[in-house]
């Protein structure tokens, strides 16, 4: 049955209790549900306050979230769909961005030019929908190769190479499992997917919206993916129900010669305390690699825009995001950060992988319907690669349903 | 009728009062609303596409959808395979805790302990348990269309067969022993005594169980969540699952309350069969 959050009566406290405290100092206040765990939520924290010593008179309440992506989209579009006033600024992960802005859910931005060129081009674009800035990239995410520095000798330049030294690894009994990646049916399989796609110069949209899906590229693509998990084994089956951290658990307990994960993994993986492969791998750029990352935005419905879209540039500013990536290993989304002698150290690649690696990221399609076909592409590529489906026949169903679903929202670009 | 009797009546009726309208706001209200929805297009994340009323549209498209028929299709196979072997099982463990031995009450008390355990504290356990590393057999039982079956009815069976069996053993201490004694006096067998004194005896408590039992499958959701999610691809999603998809992963509300109302229907005739069939004995 359906259930629409309405935040009416605790907002309507709230409005009250505003009232019952009129004579009080009242400033302007933004809410910001950002990531709020950890060593993340720490310099949040202390970023925040530094933004209020700078900007007195407007106070940031921090708001906890759910931190699994889809549970926060939902939980986003529940709040925008009911055009509630907060929170007042968003943290969008980069597909939502269409989505969002299409819907009028968020603010335009403005950005100075000399900032719009530092800004990585990728990160950038997944911030527009119609040529209008709708947000600002805040940190990238890359698809990486993690390999074992004591079994091989050099990473493989290529996908063919890469079953070569897996197939050798497994026939030399040197490790149990050769190349580990996310199989579930979730988004990440659509990134792992698009990975091996776009090395193969294929898409999934193509430059019009059209649906591409179900051509020669793709089908390749996913034929070399199921039969690394069904044929040859390089994959093993058991990838069809990991997401990022059972991979990543399999990887550091040494079980896999191959791990293709996001940059997180890289300081969990570096610690002896914890990982058995502690020393014993590097990370190596992937030939094509899918971009991730979050970005801020403001409510639309937002009370405070400019407050709002203050916090926003701050937040997003050299100083705070030097701190974000010397402290978080995450990656800036600004070029002129990379000249940071400091920045080296933190970062889980090499500053010209990490530079190489986010020049070439393959965005996902931007569609305000991306999260919808998403899920549906997950299913039958699953069904591809556990079996049930030969590729081609899952990509033509999948295409199919992508085009009604893209027809039925009114963009369809299939005459 | 007298004066006393029919102000009592009103007064009765008075007192009803605040439940049935307790019942009308949250069940009938909320399905009403859920009926209505089904009949327009309502994306929560199109919201340029406003909010139209389609008439049946919703329910061709469900009638139409391939993952629709399959959904459907899982959560009888569920139904048929969970149930049916929680019967045998459940009637098994009853029968033998209903005999006198030492440290009976314990047993009983223990074969509860999987009932007590939340599903998906349950799932979870079971999960780890197939998923282990290695995994057992050697056979990545989640990630193939067929096997994934196993851990989900296994998980249902393992933890709901202690119900059915605690609804069975109330039926066989509520017998008349007298009448399995006059049994064995005319020399029947022990095989014979169960199928003719204890089976037909034990017919009411059977219906109850199947009949909870049913309705509760067919309604599965947190055990599939947790241990397949649905998978590999969609074939182990049952409908609660799809539902929940469209309805709160989607945002379709009006497509997912029209496969709230189909899976509300469907719920509701089976229901309605076995109320039939418990009637009629």
């Amino acid at each position: 049955m359906p259930v629409r959050f309405r935040p009416g009566p605790p907002l309507l406290l709230l409005l009250v209790l505003a009232a019952c405290t009129a004579d009080a100092p009242r400033g302007t206040v933004v809410t910001f549900p950002g990531s709020a765990l950890g060593a993340e939520g720490e310099l949040l924290a202390a970023q925040v306050e530094r933004f209020e010593r700078v900007h007195p008179g407007v106070r940031v309440e921090l708001r906890r979230t759910p931190d699994a992506a889809d549970q926060r989209h939902q939980l986003y579009v529940q709040w925008l769909a009911a055009r509630v006033p907060d929170p007042d600024v968003l943290q969008l992960d980069v597909v939502w961005t269409a989505e969002f802005a299409a819907a009028g859910w968020i603010r335009p931005l403005e950005l100075p030019a000399a900032a719009r060129d530092d800004f990585f081009p990728a990160p950038l674009a997944a911030a527009r929908w119609r040529e209008r800035l709708y947000a600002l990239p805040w940190f990238v995410d890359v698809g990486v190769l993690y390999w074992r520095t004591d079994l091989l000798e050099a990473p493989p330049q290529s996908f063919a190479a890469l079953e070569r030294q897996a197939q050798a690894a497994l026939a030399r009994g040197d490790v149990e499992l050769g190349w580990i990646f996310q199989g579930a049916r979730y988004e990440g399989l659509v990134t792992v997917f698009l990975e091996l796609l776009a090395a193969r110069g294929g898409a999934i949209l193509d430059a019009e919206g059209r649906v591409v899906v179900d051509r020669e590229p793709a089908v390749a693509a996913l034929a070399a993916l199921r039969d690394a998990i069904q044929v040859s084994g390089v994959a093993p089956r058991e990838v069809l129900t990991w997401q990022e951290e059972p991979v990543r658990l399999a990887f550091q307990n040494g079980r896999a010669l191959f791990m293709r994960n996001w940059p997180y993994a890289h300081a969990l993986l570096r610690d002896p305390e914890r990982s058995k492969v502690a020393g014993r791998f590097a990370v190596a750029p992937l030939p094509a690699a899918a971009l991730g990352g979050q970005l801020l935005a403001v409510n639309a419905a937002s009370d405070v825009p400019e407050a709002a879209r203050l916090l926003v540039a701050f937040l997003t500013a050299p100083e705070q995001l030097r701190e974000r990536a010397a402290r978080l290993g995450q990656l800036p989304p600004r070029r002129s950060l990379y000249d940071d002698p400091e920045l080296a150290e933190a970062l889980a690649i090499p500053v010209e992988d990490a530079l190489a690696s986010i020049e070439r990221a393959v965005p996902r399609p931007v569609t305000p319907l991306w999260t919808e076909l998403s899920s549906t592409l997950q299913v039958h590529l699953h069904r591809a690669l556990s079996g049930q489906r030969e590729p081609r026949e899952a990509l033509t169903a999948a295409a199919d349903e992508l085009r009604r679903r893209l027809a039925r929202a009114g963009l369809g670009a299939d005459a | 009728m007298s004066p006393g009797a029919r102000s009592e009546g009103r007064l009765a009726a008075l007192l009803g009062l605040p439940v049935a309208l307790c019942v009308l706001a949250v069940a009938v209200l909320p399905m009403l609303w859920t009926v209505w929805e089904s009949l327009h297009r309502h994306d929560l994340r199109l919201p340029w596409l406003g909010r139209p009323r389609v008439g049946l549209a919703n329910y061709a498209e469900a009638l139409a959808e391939a993952r629709f028929w399959d959904a459907l299709a899982h959560t009888l196979f569920f139904v048929l395979a969970s149930v049916g072997l929680e019967m045998v099982l459940g009637l098994l463990l009853a029968l033998l805790l209903h005999r006198a031995f030492r440290g009976r009450a314990a047993l009983r008390t223990l074969a509860l302990l999987p009932w007590a355990i939340p599903t998906v504290v349950a799932a979870l356990v079971w999960r780890f348990l197939f998923e282990g590393a290695p995994a057992p057999g050697g056979v990545p039982w989640l990630a193939d269309a067929t096997l994934a079956w196993v851990p989900v009815v296994l998980a249902d069976v393992w933890k709901t067969t202690p119900f059915v069996a605690l609804l069975l053993l109330a039926g066989l201490q509520s017998m008349d022993e007298a009448l399995l004694e006059a049994a064995r006096v005319d020399g029947a067998t022990a095989w014979r005594s169960f199928l003719h004194v204890t089976l037909p005896l034990l017919r009411p408590a059977l219906l109850v169980a199947l009949v909870f039992r049913t309705l509760d499958a067919f309604r599965v959701f947190d055990l599939v969540v947790v241990l397949t999610g649905g998978g590999p691809g969609t074939a182990t999603e049952p409908l609660a699952l799809y539902t929940f998809g469209a309805l709160l992963q989607e945002l379709r509300f009006g497509y997912g309350a029209a496969l709230s109302v189909i899976a509300f229907g469907v719920g509701f005739a089976l229901a309605l069969a076995y109320v039939r069939l418990v009637g009629r004995r």
